[in-house]
């Protein structure tokens, strides 16, 4: 423990030597501001944009080229969760949450408070969960080594069943879009042997159904169909072409701050997990917000609670996430893989020697993380005045602009015209479910978690080599523990859901 | 009169434009070439791309630009590269799997053999078989022993399916007549954590990760000598018959490709060898710069097929 800090004051003393601190600060900054950029823009990802910019960290100094990198990262899930707000496009699975209440509120001419919130909850919560990596990186080092296949399909099972029982609408009509969800992820090629299913001898459909397509068709293209039937005015107040919409005050951002507390601590505690990520991390985040709160039926109408949620709990991941990189070399995705590349590059191989023989320079690092949190707080408030105009363009130009981008944005990722047909039809399949009141979340939900809990489970199978029931009971507590929870937990919920619904009913008959 | 001037302009700038166009042509190449790579961001092949492309141009004196194309198993992109122009504008960046090992256990809408064409083969990774520092198995005949002695008890982790991290464990399992438990992860770094929590005996990762891990592994078996983990012994001093566990990176071009212009892309991959900053910035990345012509390559391509052929019998037999 006393290396530790040792080892975290000499990082602070490279980080903050005087003669490189700022040449620091600008390269992160223009890492924040890259990021927001790619991740606000369709078809740009963060990890496009960081896999093409990794050959220019091989010529920097590392203390100067990491920073940078991370500077992209988060920039871009912040990047991401603007068009989720302004116009229900979620660049990302992780900003699919946002989509629930940013969009309601953009409407109610209060997108500026929205981009707010969702800048100072991201902020909060990634802030916090840095600061909590740099002191329990040990620990979570070892929590992240104990959880294979077996945990990490258990939490997931619990995670589906969370937010199936805590969607909007009822509960058997969001169990029946789960499993169609479930179904689609099947599409393509299965995880395990990689074999072909459900692709009726079509080349195109052996890959699968792409995210990016099917999230962009499922929520914004749906949401577009939706809007165009009905008035100009029923869309958006036309007092708003006016307006740049309100700020932020401090009451608002007050009464959120037990939301983001807890949404930071989930998304802390999901992070610690690899291979659950920030996708389920929004999700529950926002589950659980909308599950404490006296007035759960205004989530999804427009609630900046909910906004707040999502947001923190989805950056709150990123600290522990990079714990096994750093201490086993083992990225937990795509986006740490390319900060493993980095970290190599500058001569820095993450394993369990690098604490032991880099210590400084990698808390120079964590603590480098922990200041772009502070520089993002400035570059994200100064930019939001530039994107909450979005909200003054007039309906009949943003409709189609949208439709523009949406399209456009989704061929450029891949360069594949089977994308376009797949926006086409989940637009289609996304207008059909919400004109017959049902939620679109858990097909989301059950496409992007279907396959890992599958791949899991097969990986269990072949763990147990025959004996599933002994090899869970006897050699993985752990699972037992989440296996035994998960039935109390969605009881629970169950009955507080029937309960409020009971009480929401009574007070509609009493108003008649 | 007005009618004929148009016709005139018109016509010379067609024939300026088709005999411009034609000198071009032969100047190959005239515009940048798209370099397809049939897997996804962050993968060891995208780093390794990221680094030749900022080079080659160098030596192309045109820019080479990467298009990731994952999906299906590689197949995705491959398929896009095989139906592509063969004017030498588009390239396929694989591996040996992909190339020759995927044709036994898919059904492929193409033929790799018949539609590319080596350009060269980049540089290779090479792999090692690994244990848990404190594992009982202390050397590699010491492991196949105790396998061969306890069918189904050896548990192996691996990258995946038919991946580089599992055919080299597997044919060496299928030599040694050992009958391994073997599990897929998704994967070089969730096999490496099946072995550091003890859920997998043994797993098969490159010299890079490996020398990463300090002395919290062992190392039992490697394809070639390998100072960076010690000195294992080889795969072929244990009597192991050809060729094991490298996993080559190719460049592949359509086989219509213009004689003249596959030698113009050899001869620039062969000249970027001795390039300076390609050399000094692969070494930071902990890649090798074993280049091997196309033509050389060539050579290996149908023994790994019969290879590979021989492995799938064996293993989809039971």
């Amino acid at each position: 423990m006393e290396d530790l800090i040792v080892s975290m004051g000499q990082g602070a003393a490279i980080l903050f030597n005087p003669d490189t601190l700022f040449i620091t600060i600008l390269y992160m900054i223009g890492g924040l501001l890259l990021g927001m950029f790619v991740g606000a823009l369709p078809g740009l990802t963060t990890l496009t944009a960081m896999a093409i910019l990794l050959p220019i960290v091989f010529f920097l100094e590392p203390i100067f080229g990491i920073p940078f990198l991370l500077g992209i990262y988060k920039g871009g899930i912040y990047g991401g969760s603007i068009p989720a707000i302004l116009v229900s496009m979620p660049g990302t699975g992780a900003a699919v949450a946002t989509t629930f209440d940013g969009p309601a509120l953009t409407r109610q001419g209060k997108g500026r408070k929205a981009l707010e919130m969702a800048l100072f909850s991201s902020v909060v919560g990634d802030f916090s969960s840095d600061i909590f990596t740099i002191f329990a990186i040990v620990p979570i080092a070892l929590i992240a080594l104990k959880i294979g296949p077996p945990e990490l399909g258990a939490v997931l099972f619990l995670s589906l069943i969370v937010i199936s029982a805590t969607g909007s609408g009822a509960f058997v009509k969001g169990l029946l879009v789960m499993a169609l969800g479930l179904f689609i992820a099947m599409i393509g090629q299965d995880p395990i042997g990689a074999l072909s299913r459900f692709t009726f001898g079509i080349f195109e459909l052996r890959s699968g159904i792409s995210l990016l397509p099917m999230l962009i068709g499922l929520f914004a293209l749906s949401e577009l169909l939706l809007n165009i039937e009905k008035k100009a005015s029923a869309y958006m107040d036309a007092n708003l072409k006016t307006r740049e919409g309100e700020r932020l005050t401090w009451p608002e951002f007050r009464a959120c701050g037990r939301t983001i507390m807890r949404s930071t601590i989930i998304g802390t505690s999901i992070g610690i997990i690899p291979g659950v990520g920030q996708v389920v991390a929004a999700f529950v985040g926002y589950a659980a917000a909308k599950n404490a709160s006296k007035h759960p039926e205004k989530f999804g109408k427009g609630e900046l609670e909910g906004v707040a949620a999502a947001e923190a709990a989805n950056n709150a991941v990123n600290g522990p996430t990079l714990v096994p990189m750093l201490t086993f070399g083992i990225p937990g995705d795509n986006i740490t893989a390319i900060l493993l590349g980095a970290f190599i590059a500058v001569g820095m191989r993450p394993g369990p020697q690098l604490m032991a023989e880099q210590g400084p320079q990698v808390f120079a690092i964590l603590l480098a993380m922990v200041l772009a949190n502070v520089l993002f707080l400035v570059v994200g408030y100064l930019s939001i005045p530039l994107f909450a105009r979005v909200v003054r363009i007039p309906k009949s130009l943003l409709m189609p602009l949208t439709i523009i981008f949406a399209f456009a944005g989704v061929f450029a990722v891949r360069n594949n015209p089977t994308d376009l047909y797949v926006l086409g039809v989940f637009g289609a399949i996304g207008y059909l479910l919400r004109k017959y009141h049902f939620d679109v979340a858990p097909l989301a939900m059950a496409f992007i978690l279907g396959p890992e809990i599958e791949r899991s489970v097969s990986q269990t199978i072949s763990l147990s080599k025959g004996d599933i029931v002994g090899y869970i009971l006897f050699d993985r507590p752990i699972t037992v523990a989440i296996l035994v929870l998960t039935p109390i937990i969605a009881w629970y919920l169950w009955r507080r859901s029937t309960k409020l619904r009971r009480e929401n009913l009574h007070i509609t008959t009493q108003e008649k | 009169m007005r009618m004929n001037l148009m016709k005139i302009v018109s016509a010379t700038a067609l024939i300026l434009g088709l005999s411009v166009g034609g000198a071009i042509a032969q100047n190959y190449p005239n515009k940048p070439i798209t370099l397809i790579l049939p897997l996804g961001a962050g993968g060891s092949h995208d780093l390794n791309s990221r680094v030749f492309t900022s080079i080659i141009p160098k030596y192309l004196d045109q820019a080479m630009i990467v298009k990731l194309m994952p999906g299906a198993s590689g197949q995705t992109g491959t398929a896009a590269a095989a139906t592509a122009p063969a004017d030498g504008y588009t390239l396929l960046f694989s591996h040996n799997y992909f190339d020759q090992l995927q044709q036994h256990v898919k059904d492929l809408p193409y033929d790799t053999t018949k539609d590319f064409v080596t350009v060269a083969r980049l540089n290779s990774a090479r792999f090692c078989l690994i244990v848990l520092a404190n594992s009982p198995h202390k050397t590699i005949n010491g492991l196949l022993d105790f396998g061969r002695a306890n069918p189904g008890k050896l548990e192996f982790a691996h990258s995946g399916q038919w991946g580089a991290g599992m055919v080299p464990g597997a044919r060496l399992l299928q030599w040694a007549k050992v009958d391994a438990n073997m599990t897929p992860y998704r994967g070089g770094g969730p096999s490496l954590r099946a072995l550091l929590a003890g859920d997998a005996d043994f797993t098969v990762q490159l010299p890079s990760t490996i020398s990463g891990q300090g002395d919290t592994v062992r190392t039992l078996a490697c394809v070639k000598d390998e100072p960076v983990v010690g000195s294992p012994p080889t795969f072929k001093s244990i009597g192991f018959p050809s060729e094991l566990g490298e996993m080559h990176r190719i460049i592949m071009a359509p086989r219509g490709i213009p004689a003249d212009r596959l030698a113009v892309l050899r001869e620039a991959f062969v000249k970027m060898q001795e390039d300076k900053t390609y050399k000094r910035m692969m070494k930071r990345l902990g890649e090798d710069t074993n280049l091997m012509d196309g033509a050389e390559y060539e050579k290996l391509r149908p023994i790994q097929s019969e290879t590979y052929k021989t492995l799938v019998e064996s293993m989809t037999k039971g």
